[in-house]
């Protein structure tokens, strides 16, 4: 595999035979740190399943409390973000580094716009005491244990937008990278892997989506 | 080795590069197993003496050397030191950063700095583990059951949060291993041809990767309980303490074979090797860690047989753990098979695989009595459990940890350690740890519960029996430490095959060059075929 | 390696179609339109069902497509689909648990309405006759004679463990509550020092225990006033049980409860 004629600043590193393989290796690497992720958030899965199963009257009182027009656009913007991201993947896999930057900086624009709408949530649930545990202290929602409802609501969306905020980080990162054109139809693994790390984000909140905001 | 071997022996990865910053900021692997393995012997010394110390306050009933609540402490510490910051990555990240890319045939692992970050990691979740040391302690053992651990006074949040940190580093680890195992194998090298060592290692990187997220997400559920008090695993709010149960057991089961499938893969490589035979069941002892790997998921509610949890669990449960003894049985004889009619070599690490095979078989069976319900309702949080996991994790582990210390010490050292000294400390560990804790199943029969700094006096002669068995097995570390060190200044200079071993780490120079290998090896027979010339004694 | 590296010479990376992503994303925003759509629908259990199906469509869109597995090499399907492998197992262990746990979702009372309002064979049990001294006598031997001694001398076998030493009943001086029925009955309903409560007996019971243990020594002219009895919460003219403390499980109930669920 010739990966020194290639153009651009990439070295494979010593104990890789060829480009090939070093890209196939860091994407191996990305999938499995994804099965780590899944994981992660199955004991949030569990928890919440747990309050569905036995407290199903509180949950579905509880949820009537969230706005599911702003879960509702959210996820809207992190699916739109993930078609301006696989644009940008197949932009760099052909080497067009003008359209890599494009086309993330969009993504970036619409995460801002999902963290915007989350922080303006979070702000109305503190208002009005909608809290984890302890700390529950709304006087409208009377059913019992409604405060484990907010927090399960708080650490799962908490977290997830937790991997937003980490993404977005990663993908200004990715941008700096493409405007030095370092990417390249032979070396275009940090875009690839960061496409499927912001999937994943997206993967996730298709299911916290129905699962808190449309309890029905 | 005719060619290059002047070259390869003035330039290794010892002398390749000078200076302590040359080590801090290494990428060879070889160097971040050996900061690994400084690090965690010096956790295990912590560790030791906090055992010491239990055993010490044990010697005779009534309050003796500590108060009850730093007896809690103390054993508390221990385990939660031994577990998360020596026995799981005392083999994997010591040993296996050390040997995996060099029985591969590969020049590094496939992210070397994804390896020294896991290194750092794991020290700064140590760090914030042991910062509570300092502020009030904790002492709701190594388990951090709530609602207990939601309430005590004591210092938890600190371990929690380090045990989270050191998860990290834990799957960086697995995640490195299970990518060079798919990407980085040597020509020739099919999975057919692939030492046991590290078919271990691989179904070890497995459970790292799939339960320690599930531990991150226990642990940070269970700080954020302590800290804003979400409620989910708290009975005062609503939610439900044996649900931490599940969660916390469904890493910290496979966690026990984290610990135990490594050793395992150490002995698969000593016995044909000092019995100068092929293995015995190659594929049965490669397919047998799968099964464990796999079926260690699903039998975690054993932990939790008197914890509330139904009695259907409970009874699914242990049946399902008794598949745990299929897979195990098949290694053990199939180590016993390949011992058959071998002509056998009594060198330091063939005696610890040998005291491995006993000492992990009385762990296992002991494992099938805590299994069974109705024996495990009496057995439960008694000294017959305590004695069992030391039995695999001491026992298992430790000596597995052992037996390739003293395998691997030649090679990546170039030193070689003096044997009689090791023969004996071999036999002090194997003779102090069975006198420690063989008394412990008998006072857990007897009904002498865990987790007190006191006891009745009718329990005294055992107890007794036990805390001079730990003084035996210190002596037996001291010695080994006492050796290790004196080889290392002034042994003599190692051969580089020097058990005359087939698998590839022993065709390079010892210690091996910065790259491993002088030229890069191509896989043509087995790694255990010990037939003909090959099979000659060491 | 060499098979598979012969195989790696003839992959090309695949390269997403623009057009096939527009697609996937306009099935996507479809779907989410179905979601909310039905979630106003009430379907019962069925709403679970639906909302969780079309999530999986939508999440199958997105790592076939997206994220590629389908032009991908097996191995990191395998990889992935492994992860939701052992969620589930990771659910349906913890479920097999928690939906079988009959006990602790119980509404009301769990105790047997003979259990709760069954009379006590001793009403009035602060005065001390035949049959409350030899029902503490047998109390006693289960309960004390570890620390206090079969004599009552304080001497049992676990006594040498002990700092205080227990109680020696058959001296007169140096009790700490005191000798009187009352005063013995305050102390197994709250403990001293390393002696536990013994709050889960029924207060009759204990009151037996008191009158046997006065048995051992010259307590005779330590009787109960009207005061003494007032501070146990107990009135002597009432022909009643002598209730005092919160109702707790009897072990022979609770045992029983366990083998019938």
């Amino acid at each position: 595999m010739g990966s020194h004629e290639v153009a651009g600043e990439h070295q494979v590193a010593h104990h890789f035979k060829s480009a090939l393989d070093e890209f196939e290796a860091c994407k191996q690497a990305m999938w499995i740190f994804l099965v780590t992720e899944v994981l992660f958030f199955s004991g949030l899965f569990v928890a919440y399943t747990v309050l569905r199963v036995f407290e199903p009257e509180m949950v579905k009182a509880a949820h009537h409390f969230l706005d599911w027009r702003l879960g509702a656009l959210n996820t809207v913007f992190l699916i739109t973000s993930s078609l301006t991201m696989a644009f940008a993947v197949s932009a760099s896999q052909r080497g067009d580094n003008k359209r890599v930057v494009r086309q993330l900086i969009y993504t970036l624009i619409l995460a801002c716009g999902f963290c915007v709408v989350k922080i303006y949530e979070y702000s109305h649930k503190f208002h009005d005491k909608l809290l984890p545990g302890a700390h529950f202290g709304n006087t409208e929602l009377t059913a019992n244990k409604a405060g484990l409802f907010f927090s399960v609501y708080f650490v799962m969306t908490g977290i997830h937008a937790l991997h937003v905020v980490i993404g977005m980080g990663v993908i200004l990162w990715v941008i700096l990278r493409a405007r030095k054109n370092e990417f390249s139809p032979n070396y275009f693994t940090p875009v690839e892997i960061t496409g499927l790390y912001w999937h994943f984000v997206d993967l996730v909140w298709i299911y916290l989506f129905p699962l808190l905001y449309l309890v029905g | 080795m005719g060619h290059g071997v002047a070259l390869a022996h003035g330039d290794n990865y010892i002398n390749h590069s000078k200076g302590l910053k040359s080590w801090l900021n290494t990428l060879d692997h070889k160097r971040i197993g050996i900061m690994y393995l400084i690090a965690i012997l010096s956790f295990f010394l912590v560790g030791g003496i906090f055992a010491m110390l239990i055993r010490l306050n044990l010697f005779s009933p009534g309050s003796t050397l500590v108060s009850p609540s730093k007896y809690n402490q103390l054993f508390t510490y221990h385990g939660a030191i031994m577990v998360f910051m020596v026995i799981i990555p005392m083999i994997p990240a010591a040993i296996g950063n050390m040997v995996l890319p060099m029985m591969l045939g590969a020049k590094d692992v496939a992210f070397p700095r994804w390896n020294l970050a896991s290194f750092y990691v794991y020290l700064s979740g140590a760090a914030i583990a042991c910062a509570s040391l300092f502020l009030n302690g904790v002492d709701t053992g190594w388990t951090f059951y709530t609602p207990y651990s939601i309430r005590t006074s004591t210092s938890a949040v600190w371990v929690l949060l380090g045990a989270f940190v050191m998860g990290f580093s834990s799957i960086l680890t697995g995640l490195n291993f299970v990518v060079s195992i798919h990407k980085l194998r040597a020509p020739g090298m099919g999975w057919g041809k692939m030492p046991l060592f590290l078919w271990a290692l691989y179904g070890t990187s497995v459970i790292q990767i799939l339960a320690t997220p599930v531990l991150a997400i226990t642990l940070l559920l269970a700080a954020l309980e302590r800290i804003v008090g979400i409620g989910i695993f708290d009975p005062a709010l609503g939610g439900d303490p044996v649900l931490f149960q599940h969660f916390f057991w469904f890493y910290s089961h496979p966690a026990v074979y984290i610990m135990i499938l490594p050793a395992m893969g150490v002995i698969s490589e000593v016995v044909p090797v000092f019995s100068r035979k092929p293995i015995f069941g190659y594929t049965a002892i490669a397919m047998a860690t799968f099964g464990i790997a796999l079926v260690s998921f699903v039998v975690w509610g054993h932990h939790m047989f008197v914890s509330g949890q139904s009695e259907f669990a409970n009874f699914l449960f242990s049946l399902i753990t008794m598949f745990v003894a299929i897979p195990t049985g098949v290694k053990v004889f199939s180590w016993l098979g390949t011992m058959y009619k071998g002509s056998l070599h009594f060198h330091a690490p063939m005696l610890y695989a040998i005291g491995f095979i006993f000492v992990f078989t009385i762990g296992g069976m002991t494992g099938m009595f805590l299994a069974t319900l109705a024996t495990d309702v009496h057995l439960t949080d008694t000294y017959f459990v305590v004695a069992h996991f030391h039995y695999v994790m001491v026992g298992g582990s430790l000596l597995g940890f052992l037996a390739g210390l003293h395998y691997w010490f030649p090679k990546f050292s170039g030193k070689m350690y003096a044997e009689t000294p090791a023969m004996i400390a071999a036999i002090l560990i194997n003779v102090g740890f069975n006198v420690t804790f063989f008394p412990q199943f008998i006072l857990g029969v007897l009904g002498m519960p865990r987790r007190y700094a006191d006891y009745l006096p009718q329990f005294t002669t055992l107890n007794r029996v036990s805390t001079v068995g730990s003084w035996i097995i210190a002596a037996g570390f001291l010695l080994v430490l006492f050796y290790l060190i004196h080889a290392l200044l002034r042994g003599k200079k190692a051969s580089d095959n020097p058990w005359k071993a087939l698998t590839l780490e022993w065709q390079s120079p010892s210690p091996p060059p910065h790259e491993n290998f002088l030229v890069e090896p191509v896989v043509t027979d087995g790694p255990y075929d010990y037939r003909g010339a090959k099979a000659g004694p060491i | 390696m060499a098979d598979s590296n012969q195989h790696h010479k003839n992959h090309e990376h695949h390269i997403l179609a623009d057009s096939t992503a527009k697609q996937v994303f306009v099935a996507l925003i479809v779907l989410t339109i179905v979601t909310v759509a039905t979630a106003q629908v009430d379907l019962g259990i069925f709403n679970f069902a639906v909302a969780m199906l079309i999530a999986s469509v939508k999440a199958s869109l997105v790592f076939m497509i997206f994220m590629g597995l389908k032009y991908d090499h097996r191995e990191n399907s395998v990889i992935f689909g492994s992860s939701l492998v052992f969620m589930a197992c990771f659910f349906v262990l913890c479920f097999a648990d928690l939906l079988t746990r009959g006990d602790v979702y119980v509404k009301g009372s769990i105790l047997p309405e003979s259990l709760v309002s069954q009379p006590s064979k001793f009403p009035k049990a602060w005065v001390s006759t035949q049959e409350l001294v030899a029902h503490g006598k047998e109390l006693y031997s289960a309960q004390c004679v570890s620390c206090h001694g079969a004599e009552g001398a304080g001497n049992g076998i676990a006594a040498a463990a002990l700092n205080p030493k227990p109680r020696n009943f058959t001296v007169a001086d140096g009790w700490k509550n005191g000798p009187k029925p009352s005063q013995i009955f305050g102390t197994l309903t709250k403990g001293l020092n390393t002696m536990p409560a013994f709050a889960s007996l029924p207060p009759p019971d204990r009151w037996a225990l008191a009158h046997y243990v006065r048995t051992f020594g010259p307590h005779e002219s330590a009787q109960d006033t009207a005061a003494d009895f007032a501070k146990v919460g107990v009135d002597p003219n009432k022909a009643e049980d002598a209730s005092a403390g919160p109702t707790s499980i009897p072990v022979d109930a609770a045992i029983d409860l366990l083998s019938t669920d």
